[in-house]
């Protein structure tokens, strides 16, 4: 099995959700559904074009004239690494997030404060586990290469989304 | 050494005429330095000022609102406007009740800035048609772009740059978020009688619930959802600066009010209850808000509460 295309696809998700962050705190307005669509769209164009950065990086290493299937099977492995410490994570905001539109106010408060703000910090590690991951599940220098420039692509995410449309200081 | 918060020493105004006064830079960081926040006078090293070292009013006045703006974010995410109504709500039931008044209640929010709790109220009519909604700040700037965002959204309410106890119409309620710690020693106490004396009917003031907990809660938020240095270097010193429980219910109890606290620790969960209100009633109003809050009314105490705890 492969774990490009759900690797592909929970960065992609993370783009759209960065887009969002990019832009909130930025407009005072009270409604504002169709800003937020719209910065989420961001951060998912945005983050389609930086993923394009680890996917090159990986078919330039399968296309060197070394052992292509070793290469193929290293960074395979690898990539089930990746995904694993990235799954949780995901579970546990997509878990926390359905907490915070389904419950009363109080237990959306305890959600955002035990759970979804300290996991926005904690996005670097969560990538530097990922990495950790990739090298221990025999992906090797080729996995950590590729997994580092995608972890190094949506983290740039936010910030570029910001500085582009949502930078309105000096 | 008390901490300071930045935005409190930037900005400063005549209290009698409102009018704009000169900040001078070095001043305040030699304030920031003398309470020993030299990472404060650091970010106030940064801002703009002209060449006679006063701090650029433009600059100031467009990073305020930016901070304010990223602020309401935190709002937002807490629900911080659920969970007023959760209290207004019943309150203003409670003051239906007794007064039986015709025309227009009137809710006031002291020191509103950017207004969010207005134009929120105002965006989904929580309260019912016949609560007129007035947001009233020191900051002329604040209420100008409070106003600005009501009018771009077609919201009902209004604001108004001054000082909120001498409005020419009388309140119903006052409320506020996130002020309450910004008034020290005496001014705390001053600022319930103000209300007190007022012809209101109610009061209805929420802040950061002082727990230990706090700070390093509000650091870890500003950190995850706020940019603005400043922003950051507030919040966390609102958290540090926030009243306790005591403190809140021995000044709101004045002459005239009996002095409610909502959610006091150790009644709430500190993770869920990140701000609680200190409410002050007429006295026969707190038998219809108990009504009101039906169930919800155990966990609102008055100042025998103190004497309970510290059995």
């Amino acid at each position: 099995m492969t774990p490009a295309i759900p690797l592909v696809l929970l960065g992609l998700a993370d783009a759209a959700f960065s887009g969002f962050r990019a832009y909130a705190g930025s407009d005072a307005r009270i409604r504002k559904r169709r800003a937020n669509a719209r910065a989420a769209l961001r951060g998912l164009a945005v983050g389609a074009v930086l993923l394009l950065a680890p996917m090159l990086t990986a078919a330039l290493l399968l296309l060197t004239p070394r052992d292509q299937a070793r290469t193929y099977s290293a960074l395979t492995a690898g990539g089930l690494g990746y995904l694993f410490p990235l799954i949780v994570y995901a579970s546990a905001v997509l878990l926390l997030l359905a907490a915070y539109f389904a419950l009363p106010f109080r237990a959306s408060t305890l959600a955002m404060v035990i759970g979804l703000g300290p996991l926005t910090l904690l996005r670097p590690l969560v990538i530097a586990a990922a990495c950790l991951g990739a090298v221990l599940n025999g992906g090797g220098g080729a996995a950590l290469l590729v997994g580092t420039i995608a972890g190094a692509a949506v983290l740039c995410v936010e910030p570029a989304v910001h500085r582009r449309w949502y930078h309105h200081g000096p | 050494m008390h901490q300071l918060e930045i935005s409190d020493l930037i900005t400063a105004v005549d209290p009698h005429t409102g009018r704009r006064l000169p900040v001078r830079r070095t001043e305040v960081i030699q304030q920031l330095r003398e309470s020993g926040d030299e990472r404060a006078a650091r970010i106030v090293a940064g801002l703009a000022a002209d060449q006679d070292g006063v701090l650029d009013p433009h600059a100031v006045d467009r990073l305020l609102i930016s901070v304010h703006t990223e602020l309401q974010r935190l709002s937002e995410e807490l629900r911080i406007g659920e969970r007023l109504v959760h209290v207004l709500g019943p309150l203003f039931t409670a003051i239906r009740a007794a007064a039986r008044q015709t025309g227009a209640y009137r809710l006031v929010d002291v020191g509103c800035g950017l207004g969010y709790l207005v134009r929120w109220l105002a965006a989904t009519d929580a309260l019912g048609a016949d609560v007129e909604l007035v947001g009233v700040d020191l900051d002329a700037t604040l209420v100008g772009e409070a106003d600005r965002l009501a009018r771009a959204e077609g919201l009902t309410c209004r604001f108004v740059h001054g000082n909120a106890f001498d409005l020419p119409e009388a309140a119903t309620v006052y409320v506020s978020t996130g002020v309450l710690h910004h008034f020290r020693g005496s001014a705390l106490a001053d600022f319930f009688q103000a209300q007190a004396a007022s012809p209101a009917h109610a009061f209805c003031h929420f802040d950061i619930a002082a727990t230990p907990l706090a700070p390093l809660g509000a650091w870890i938020f500003h950190r995850a959802r706020m940019r603005n240095p400043l922003g950051r270097h507030d919040g966390v010193v609102s958290a540090r600066r926030a009243h306790s429980d005591e403190t809140l219910l021995r000044a709101a109890a004045v002459p005239g009010i009996r002095a409610l606290l909502y959610e006091p620790r150790g009644t709430a969960n500190p993770f869920c209850t990140t701000l609680r209100p200190i409410i002050g009633v007429r006295p026969h109003l707190e038998a219809p808000l108990r009504r009101a809050l039906g169930r919800d009314a155990r966990h609102m105490v008055g100042p025998e509460h103190l004497v309970e705890a510290g059995r």
